[in-house]
């Protein structure tokens, strides 16, 4: 990194820090609800017609909500998303009051269709910072992060396989 | 960042066409040597997404101006979050068979410190690099695992500019290769198909995500069950991955970082 302006310098655990969704509950709550509108068309094609998913599209809005707000109060830490993920696995055990309603309404909402919109707003959202970090950090880089990639998924892969 | 930004209609909008749009071209599978290459709709989005891109195509300012694409990078943090709602509601009632899987679940952890195995030498010895070999390869460089570099040397150190590098490759294409990573090895039908979906489980909302719809999509019989474990899995990983990365996985590479240093001084030294 030879210049001054070097891009990571505007990359530093303050804007991390500002990042988490779970510090600003009231925008996020905003923009949650429209980024499940966005779910919640993608959903049409491949998943349900737009009311047979309305109740599915709720049931996770709140869930997130739930998440974020124990993530928001809790006094040690723990990434909203496992949360998130908690209360979601809280709410379909075989035990839990009205289960089987709750995967009946979530079965009409496509796992996949509820990821499409995310890739669309990570392709809209890489920054210049990160087209020029690309082309600084150059194919070495590349080559590396596949390799990280495919060890740590290998790795885990043979482990359980021999453990299954 | 500004809520207008945030909600932005042409941002939105953008997301619901260019996501229609995808899911409606569908799953394309290409066969590639013993095995198939799958092609998820999530692919076809992202790079729709950076043709859209202002800051790569100035010319699409007028559609998405620039601080609108920048606003866009706080909102994937919660668009992920629906997303992961949806893949627990798939561990809950696999509850059963996830605490059957429970020993391979919690050793299958201890793999995600082979982000560095293949990795560290091949950069250390092939590429010749340095310590930013060891911000590259300790993790698969996530946000959390940014923190602890950033603690420990400063993110403008070589291995902060290491783990930067592997993050912005990360980002950009991180999702991508683990679909068809993941879509890949299953068909080659080596690797039991439940192990690979517990090694979905990488730390990463949007790289699990692809991972396991991969082989949900290679093996659809067993759907449910694949997304359960991965859930689980991931789940796992978000809770110890922090602390397993900063008290094992970085002393072991800084640890093998030295070893295949010094064993390439000795070589070089011998040529001489």
């Amino acid at each position: 990194m030879k210049t001054h302006e070097s891009p990571i310098d505007q990359f530093d655990a303050e804007a991390l820090k500002e990042l988490r969704p779970e510090n600003q509950l009231g925008k996020t709550a905003l923009v949650l609800a429209a980024v499940c509108v966005a779910a919640w068309f993608s959903n049409i094609v491949n998943g349900s017609p737009l009311l047979d998913a309305l109740p599915g599209m709720l049931i996770l809005y709140v869930m997130v909500i739930i998440g974020l707000v124990i993530g928001r109060i809790c006094p040690f830490y723990l990434p909203s998303v496992a949360w998130v993920s908690l209360i979601s696995i809280i709410a379909t055990l075989p035990f839990f009051p009205g289960n089987g309603w709750i995967i009946a309404r979530l079965a009409e909402v496509d796992f996949l269709a509820v990821v499409t919109p995310v890739l669309a707003y990570a392709g809209l959202a890489l920054t210049g910072r990160e087209f020029a970090m690309f082309k600084q950090t150059g194919w070495k880089l590349v080559i590396v992060a596949l390799l990280v990639f495919t060890g740590t998924f290998i790795g885990s892969a043979v482990v359980a396989h021999v453990m299954l | 960042m500004d809520l207008k930004l945030l909600l932005d209609w042409r941002l939105h909008l953008t997301v619901i066409v260019t996501s229609m749009f995808a899911e409606w071209v569908g799953i394309v599978r290409i066969p590639l040597g013993p095995g198939t290459l799958l092609l998820l709709p999530l692919l076809y989005a992202f790079i729709i997404g950076v043709l859209f891109n202002p800051h790569l195509f100035s010319a699409m300012g007028k559609v998405i101006p620039k601080p609108v694409s920048n606003a866009a990078g706080p909102i994937i943090l919660i668009a992920i979050l629906p997303f992961i709602a949806k893949f627990g509601s798939t561990i809950g009632p696999a509850i059963e068979q996830i605490i059957a899987a429970g020993p391979a679940l919690i050793l299958q952890e201890l793999g995600n410190l082979g982000t560095m195995l293949i990795a560290l030498p091949f950069a250390v010895l092939v590429l010749k690099m340095g310590r930013e070999a060891i911000g590259a390869t300790y993790s698969i460089a996530r946000e959390p695992n940014i923190a602890i570099i950033s603690d420990r040397y400063g993110l403008r150190s070589p291995e902060g500019i290491g783990i930067m590098g592997v993050y912005v490759v990360g980002t950009m294409f991180g999702t991508l290769y683990f679909a068809l990573m993941a879509g890949y090895i299953a068909s080659l039908d080596i690797l039991d198909i439940r192990a690979l979906a517990m090694a979905c489980g990488v730390g990463s909302g949007s790289m699990v995500a692809a991972c396991s719809a991969a082989l949900a999509e290679a093996v659809p019989a067993s759907k449910d069950e694949l997304l359960a474990f991965a859930g689980a899995s991931n789940l796992l990983t978000y809770a110890t991955g922090l602390y397993i990365s900063l008290f094992i996985a970085l002393p072991i590479t800084e640890w093998m970082y030295k070893r295949l240093k010094g064993s390439r001084q000795e070589v070089s030294h011998e040529n001489s």
